[in-house]
């Protein structure tokens, strides 16, 4: 039995304790530990993008991120992007139907959200979408709804 | 599911990241993300991971004639720092062809080198701009050129205990009149998100008269480590990239590299990319 480790995050705008093994992946933390779900395991191996929450404001993969690394920091969950509400590019994916089978958009969302808060446009916006892979929509409802949600942030009505 | 570890220790100095990397059992985690997914497939092993997050290794800074990148530098801030993209825009572009962006926001510049892979993607654009390593140890600091720092698939010159700092990549002035074109170009089944099956870093200085001053080329993924393009380099100096120095450096290229058959590619298609990227490269330094 090995020894636990002390991980203090800002979770979602909470300051939440965990003890947990020294291996334990920020995802596994997220989802078993805290019990937000929203976040999936696609790959395990960096290469999906279905575990995308943002770490210190910057989108990672949370299955490559060692919970004991995340340690002080704050993290977002697709549970916690918008405030109380959905973010203005989840209810763009709604509407544009950028959602299918639904298991990629969690991760989508929180990366579709950074990429929005960064304030980049066009192709840019497309390369910072390109590590999170969808088996079903094609992508360009996905990307609609980028540039759907890009015009309601810079002209909130 | 966890990885396989004993432990894990935040240290907040170098000093002390040191002394537990002293221990046989102990190794440096940065970004994690190619040390999780080798303890996850049990390619590599370790009791002890160190966390490099708390010890100020990040960050771009001028410093004299060179330009320091902290080891623990992502690749997003390197693609987005603005002295990179102006006096070393090969690593900036290499930056942001590593992985995607949740990728790039947490791999690390000293992750990348530390690794040892012949398909590091910002190895090239940091062997055209010779730039020096900084290895710090329990005994003190010493600078490791970048052409000396890849020994082999997954070997580097890091001794068990030591630590990269940061690397410093040399400012080079250019002369009045004279034209410098510097590209990184990868190739892959797609654009993101894939390791390299060839990579190309190069760095021209055209003179007045459209002859090649200087030409430094770098190439991924064609040998046992990252390597310079010497003889393709020879064949080309001082000529203009014409069509017969580029057939020229096509063949003399051949002889730079030592490709293999893997599942990403075979050798001899890695031959042709090879000739094909320089090929590109030189056409756009004839072009201007
Ligand atoms: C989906 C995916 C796509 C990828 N695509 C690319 C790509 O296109 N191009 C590419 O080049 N790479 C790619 N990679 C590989 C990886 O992201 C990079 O090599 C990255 O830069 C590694 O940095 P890191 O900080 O994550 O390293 P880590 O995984 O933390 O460490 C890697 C190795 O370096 C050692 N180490 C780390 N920092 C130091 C230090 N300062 N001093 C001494 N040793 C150290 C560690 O002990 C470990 O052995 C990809 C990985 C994934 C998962
Ligand atoms: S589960 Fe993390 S990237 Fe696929
Ligand atoms: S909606 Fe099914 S993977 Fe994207």
């Amino acid at each position: 039995m090995v020894d636990r480790v002390t991980v203090t995050l800002t979770l979602n705008g909470e300051r939440r304790r965990f003890e947990v093994p020294p291996g334990r992946r920020l995802l596994d933390l997220l989802r078993d530990d805290a019990g937000l779900t929203g976040t999936k395991e696609g790959c395990g191996a960096g290469e999906c993008g279905a575990c995308t929450v943002l770490l210190d404001g910057v989108p990672v993969t949370s299955c490559l991120v060692l919970a004991a690394s995340a340690d002080g920091r704050e993290v977002v969950t697709v549970e916690g992007l918008g405030s109380g509400a959905l973010h203005p590019f989840q209810e763009a994916l709604v509407a544009r139907g950028g959602v299918q089978c639904g298991f990629c958009t969690p991760g989508v969302a929180v990366t579709g959200a950074a990429a929005l808060a960064r304030g980049v446009t066009g192709a840019e916006r497309t390369r910072l979408l390109a590590g999170n892979l969808c088996r079903c929509t094609g992508y360009a409802k996905i990307l609609a709804a980028l540039d759907d949600a890009a015009e309601a942030v810079d002209a909130p009505a | 599911m966890d990885v396989a570890i004993q432990e894990v220790v935040r240290p907040a100095s170098i000093a002390e990241a040191l002394a537990t990397l002293a221990r046989a059992d102990a190794r440096p985690i940065a970004g994690g993300t190619d040390l999780m997914v080798q303890l996850r497939d049990g390619r590599r092993h370790a009791a002890c991971l160190v966390d490099l997050g708390r010890l100020g290794l990040d960050g771009v800074r001028r410093d004299g004639d060179a330009v320091e990148i902290g080891a623990a530098t992502t690749m997003d801030a390197i693609a987005g720092d603005a002295a990179v993209r102006d006096w070393f825009p090969a690593l900036a572009s290499a930056a942001g062809q590593v992985g995607g962006w949740p990728i790039q926001c947490r791999a690390t510049l000293g992750g990348n080198l530390a690794n040892g892979s012949p398909a590091a993607d910002t190895a090239g654009p940091l062997l055209i701009a010779g730039a020096g390593v900084i290895v710090v140890a329990a005994g003190g600091r010493r600078r490791v050129p970048i052409a000396e720092f890849f020994l082999g698939p997954g070997r580097t010159a890091l001794r068990q205990g030591e630590l990269i700092a940061a690397v410093r990549l040399p400012l080079a002035e250019t002369a009045a009149g004279r034209r410098v074109v510097e590209r990184f170009v990868k190739v892959g089944p797609r654009r993101e998100q894939v390791i390299s099956v060839a990579s190309l870093a190069g760095r021209a200085v055209v003179g007045r008269d459209g002859a090649l001053e200087q030409v430094r080329i770098a190439l991924g993924s064609v040998a046992p480590t990252p390597v310079r393009a010497t003889a393709a380099e020879r064949a080309l100096s001082g000529r203009r990239p014409d069509a017969v120095a580029r057939r020229d450096a096509a063949r003399a290229v051949q002889g730079d590299i030592a490709p293999i058959d893997d599942v990403r590619a075979p050798a001899r298609y890695r031959r042709i990319v090879v000739a094909v990227l320089l090929d590109r490269f030189l056409r756009e330094v004839e072009r201007g």
